[in-house]
């Protein structure tokens, strides 16, 4: 590992937080540039059934509630939901914590619900069942949700030079988000993206790797030859953290929790 | 080193007396008969048997196994999901002798040892328990010094306890009954060893290579309560060395440290895959402790070799090695237990290099000294694990402290071989990923001679200094699957802050060979084998179980060779896994091998064949695909994979195509150039217009380096075949089975029907044979692989095989398969697809019979889309066409119109 390596970091829009370069943000795409072909149905769908293997989905609905306090609850959640009502978001779900509480006005509301595949079952009882995605029963207050919009996001197919973005807004729900930033030295650096939630991140138009903040490993390696010194576009996308202040960081060493 | 020892051989069986025993070291053989008890209820521990000194009441021969005497449960069932142990036995089993303990062994240090069983074993001397040892993966070395009375005759009782003494994964390989079974015995060497009270209880050799120097670190242990000091004499043997050096030694503690650096002088020669020189390393403790004369000697080979974290790869020696490895799972249907014999792992040392490999992958067990040992001396590189597994990181202390006993008692036990390279933990773990780097951490702290890895394919952690996984966070990095273009590799999704390697790459399954049956004559009997041969034979193609097993084989073949090429081609990656090169008979059977579980070829490929794709150096060529037009340009890039510890100097480069006939029909050199070592290097491009080929062919591309080293791959050539699919008042060509293809066929006419595969009921048709094995992973389409019925007329004119190749991509990733089980028996299709081995039902693409009074095909291929790009497919239409239109097109099989109804929607 080339640990020698002095990062030479000019600040453009980027401000120093413990000697790390920090990497703001400063524009924003929405999602809809990268749906896919959206599918209706009764019931939630699993991945499997729209031909994804990996990758992430946004489920749909209308739901009505009658004020307070509503249960949501998920028969199977693989591997990880981001559930948003009214586009602000409420909290995450995994198979191990199927269930949410969600506080609402009496009225109509519309749920979204972001969700990711980790991995395929390699083994153990559950091998026989690799749906996944969102399927089987949901149910919030005690009532089943039907009428399901379900859309692939094409997420790790996008080019993130190509899309449109306008400056960063609020960003309550997930998006790109976009900055730039220069740097002096392109080798053994890292890409510190603790503090985030789940996603997905480019720089320059590469595709460089996926995070996600319950792994130990915070950081992704930069390839020694995409760097430039100067105008260095960053783009991530994140399914849970939509604080329009959230950075990244250059990091001369792997980043661990 | 045994050979130095006084070793001494029983002649008696249950009441042993030996000769006296002189000052030194005195060792007994314990093989032979023993005494022995099962006790399937668990109760004998608590019974008044121990307390009265009951004398067991069966005998058995040991080294042994309680299934090696059809002991325990006889199982009348034919388990599906992977062989039959025939004879179950899980719980405590006894084991006794009575021993007289020599006179002479009065102020040695004595010693119970048995080199592997499985997992408590338990030692009572007459009425008292007095020693417990739990670890899986070293010997068990009883302490019964303060139990025994040298001079007398104890009973010896042995308690094996073959039940999971912690709550662990029940799948890792050093006990599932998924492939080595969960025996019950005692194994390898087993003998009493009585040792002088001051002896070298540990040591361990730390080699150097800038100085070329070995640094022993040693432990003296000293049971005499006295002072003691004496000479330590080192003998360092091998390649024609031979050096000694004395050290006085003293000290006055239970345990005494000592730390030698010897040098081996500028000509001692490292240990490497290519020079795997060994030395032996023997220590001569000579001591006066109180007066009286103490003895000992302990030997240990090592290779003077050292091993480091590189930017992406291991480095032996400081040079980067690219791990080309199998996965070994405990496979050893034979005796249900791993070997302890040099003799069988020297067989499989050899033909892991003989299949161009250098690695072997220990997954979630530890093997035994003779693995390691053969490995030393073949130039193996292993990577061993615990049997964890799962969700074993989980909080449970009482596991967690037998994972920490294991991981430090195998970093003992086997850190000195040369051999030894990786460490990791166990298999995709989950739980508590702290505990996962503490073990990993604490690891690299205690022995430096390894790399060390938190888990398998699963959460990174700090300690990490490799990475075995299926994907990083930039993406995959494992290979289940070829293309049908080899411009492509692994590189950058391998690129992290630590050396990648490909986790369980290939595991492409391969239909049952059924003649193995014979082969299980030991603890486990393939009757799954059984079951699913009756299947197929009541499901009308018994007949087929041969042709089925080579055309899925050839499949396989087909398949890893494109997996490890781009593996290669990934020249930031450390390496790969291949699970695996024997099959796997556990996990509901995964025939994926090229060779049988018992390590024998199944005929699919040769080795020679197989090291033009897999060997330290190795010819590549990356090209777009392999279905062309003859008006088409082939065009190449060639890359030269060299791992082999050498530069190829001023090698010529040559390339060539021949065509079926073997008659070369283009030729060319690159530059002449020095390639490169330790790294995957470009040598050049070449291109070939394919106008000269004529018609349709199968044709070869050809690549040689500097004369050894070639490799070839097949590409089809097809015309363009611009007219196709033209309906006359003879044939009609359809989509659909409406009125006018009825009324074609009631004229007796002929109909070639190709519905769109939407609208075809039945299963997804793919390329790809299944992935691992249809019962565990029971995701459509459970087909593996194609039967092609290539000698018939319909392929007079499609170059194929009796299996599927590169040029079928097309066909097959646009097509549907149909279920034709309710069809006649004598119809076969000339597509045919083979069915998951556990279902054995009739499946086919492609197939003709007389429907309503005429002649019917049925291709169940999509004939529309971008047909114009999609050359194979336009072939075997023309083949298709041609067939139709002449008198050989004459279907024999009589099918009722209903059918042809029932599968389309």
């Amino acid at each position: 590992m080339n640990r020698k390596t002095i990062l030479l970091c000019g600040f453009l829009l980027t401000a120093l937080v413990g000697g790390a370069q920090e990497l703001k943000m400063t524009g924003s795409a929405p999602l809809t540039q990268v749906f896919g072909e959206s599918v209706e149905s009764d019931e939630p769908l699993p991945m499997n059934d729209l031909g994804m293997e990996f990758g992430y989905v946004l489920y749909e609905a209308e739901v009505t509630l009658p004020g307070g306090d509503a249960e949501l609850e998920l028969a199977n959640v693989r591997d990880y939901a981001a559930v948003y009502l009214d586009g602000e978001f409420r909290g995450t779900m995994t198979d191990s914590r199927k269930t949410l509480t969600l506080h609402a006005e009496a009225g109509s509301h519309a749920l979204q619900l972001y969700v990711e595949n980790i991995g395929r079952i390699t083994y153990g009882p559950e091998i026989l069942d690799n749906s996944k995605g969102l399927f089987g029963s949901v149910r919030l207050g005690g009532e089943e949700v039907a009428g399901w919009r379900i859309t692939p996001l094409e997420v790790r197919e996008a080019d993130t030079e190509s899309l449109d973005f306008g400056p960063l807004g609020p960003c309550n729900v997930p998006c790109f988000r976009r900055g730039y930033f220069d740097c002096a030295a392109g080798n053994g650096v890292y890409l510190d993206v603790s503090g985030w939630g789940m996603g997905e991140v480019w720089i320059n138009g590469r595709y460089l790797g996926a995070f996600w903040d319950e792994e130990k490993q915070q950081s992704i390696r930069i390839p020694d030859d995409v760097l430039e010194t100067k105008g260095n576009r960053i783009v991530v996308f994140d399914i849970r953290n939509n604080d329009p202040d959230a950075a990244m960081r250059l990091s001369d060493k792997p980043v661990f929790k | 080193m045994k050979n130095r020892f006084l070793k001494l051989f029983l002649a008696i069986v249950f009441l042993e007396t030996f000769p006296s025993a002189s000052a030194q070291t005195c060792e007994v053989d314990l093989s032979g008969e023993w005494r022995f008890q099962t006790d399937v209820m668990d109760f004998r521990r608590g019974s008044l048997s121990p307390r009265y000194n009951h004398k067991l009441q069966e005998t058995i021969t040991l080294p042994g196994i309680t299934d090696d005497y059809k002991i325990g449960y006889e199982s009348p069932y034919r388990h599906v999901d992977r062989l039959t142990r025939v004879y179950e036995y899980m719980g405590p089993a006894w084991y006794q002798r009575d021993i007289e303990f020599p006179a002479d062994w009065k102020g040695k240090r004595i010693f119970l040892y048995f080199e592997r069983t499985h997992w408590l074993s338990s030692v009572w001397v007459d009425t008292k328990e007095v020693s417990r040892i739990d670890y899986i993966s070293v010997p068990h070395n009883h302490d019964l010094t303060d139990f025994v009375t040298p001079g007398k005759t104890h009973r010896i009782t042995v308690c094996i306890d073959n039940r999971f003494q912690y709550n662990t994964h029940k799948w890792n390989h050093a006990h599932t009954e998924f492939t080595q079974i969960n025996w019950n015995g005692i194994l390898g060497e087993m003998k009493l060893v009585a040792v002088d009270p001051v002896f070298v209880e540990d040591m361990q050799l730390y080699p150097r290579i800038s100085d070329r120097s070995v640094e022993v670190r040693m432990t003296i242990a000293n049971h005499t309560r006295k002072p003691f000091e004496g000479k330590a004499l080192f003998t360092v043997s091998g390649n024609g060395l031979e050096l000694t050096r004395e050290v006085p030694v003293n000290g006055d503690g239970e345990t005494v440290a000592l730390t030698e650096r010897i040098p081996l002088g500028r000509d001692a020669k490292l240990w490497d895959e290519f020079d795997p020189n060994l030395y032996t390393m023997t220590c001569r403790l000579v001591t006066t402790a109180g007066g009286s004369a103490c003895e000992h000697e302990k030997s240990a080979v090592f290779g003077l070799r050292e091993v480091a974290q590189g930017r992406n790869h291991v480095l032996l020696n400081g040079r980067p090695v690219h791990l080309r490895g199998t996965v070994e799972n405990a496979v050893f249907p034979k005796t249900g237990h791993a070997p302890l014999e040099d003799a069988e792992w020297e067989r499989i040392m050899r033909i892991v290099k003989e299949y161009g490999l250098n690695h072997i992958r220990f997954h979630s067990w530890c093997p035994p000294a003779a693995a390691f040992r053969m490995a030393d001396k073949y130039g193996i590189y292993f990577e061993v694990e615990m049997p964890m597994w799962g969700k074993d990181a989980e909080p449970d202390e009482a596991r967690y402290d037998f994972f920490r006993r294991e991981m430090r008692a195998i970093l003992r036990e086997y850190g000195n071989h040369p051999s030894f390279v990786l460490y990791c933990n166990g298999n995709e773990i989950t739980g508590n990923f702290d505990f996962i780097e503490e073990l990993t951490s604490d690891g690299r702290k205690l022995d430096t001679r390894h790399l060390y890895s938190g888990s398998t394919a699963r959460t990174r952690v700090p300690s990490d200094q490799y990475y075995v996984s299926q994907q990083t966070n930039k993406g995959p990095v494992k290979v289940y699957e070829g293309r049908p273009s080899t411009d492509w590799d692994r590189s950058v999704e391998s690129d992290v802050d630590v050396p990648v390697i490909s986790h369980e790459s290939g595991q492409r399954c391969v239909y049952p060979d059924f003649r193995e049956i014979e082969k299980f004559t030991g603890p486990v009997q393939a009757r799954n084998f059984e079951l699913w041969r009756e299947m197929l034979t009541a499901n009308g193609m018994g007949d087929q179980a041969h042709d089925f097993f080579r055309a899925s084989g050839a499949l396989t073949v087909v398949e890893y060779k494109a997996v490890i090429e781009a593996l290669l081609r990934s020249s930031k990656s450390a390496g790969f896994q291949l699970l695996s090169l024997n099959d796997f008979p556990g996990q509901g059977y995964a025939p994926v091998g090229v060779l049988d579980p018992f390590w024998d070829s199944k005929g699919l490929v040769t080795p020679e064949a197989w090291r033009e794709f897999c060997a330290p150096t190795v010819a590549l060529l990356r090209y777009p695909k392999s279905a062309w037009f003859g008006d088409e340009t082939f065009t190449a890039k060639a890359e030269v994979y060299n791992f082999s510890g050498s530069a190829l100097r001023n090698a010529k480069i040559r390339w060539s195509m021949t065509d079926s006939a073997g008659k070369t029909v283009a030729r060319g050199s690159l530059k002449t150039q020095t390639v490169g070592v330790d790294g995957v290097f470009p040598v050049g491009e070449f291109s070939i217009p394919l106008n000269k080929v004529e018609g349709a062919q199968k044709m070869t591309v050809h690549l040689n380096v500097g004369g050894e080293i070639g490799n070839s791959w097949d590409i089809w050539v097809f015309p363009r075949n611009p007219s196709l699919m033209r309906s006359d008042d003879d044939v009609l060509y359809t989509t659909v089975f409406d009125d006018r293809a009825k009324s074609y066929l009631a004229a007796g006419k002929k109909v070639v029907f190709t519905p769109a595969p939407g609208k075809v009921k039945g299963r997804r048709s793919t390329f790809h044979n299944h992935f691992w094995n249809p019962i565990m992973f029971a995701w459509a389409p459970m087909t593996i692989g194609c039967l092609i019925h290539a000698d018939e007329p319909v392929f007079a004119d499609f170059p194929t095989s009796y299996h599927t190749d590169w040029q079928w991509w097309d066909i097959l990733e646009n097509a549907k398969v149909i279920e034709m089980q309710q069809t006649p028996r004598e119809l076969r299709p000339f597509i045919q697809v083979i069915d998951s081995f556990d279902n054995n039902e009739k499946l086919g693409i492609g197939f003709e019979a007389r429907v309503g009074g005429g002649r019917l095909l049925v291709l169940a291929v999509d004939t529309r889309k971008k047909l114009d790009e999609r050359p194979a497919t336009r072939q075997l239409l023309e083949s298709i066409d041609k067939y139709v239109r002449s008198d050989r097109f004459d279907p024999q099989v009589e099918l009722d119109e209903a059918f042809i109804r029932s599968f389309v929607r």
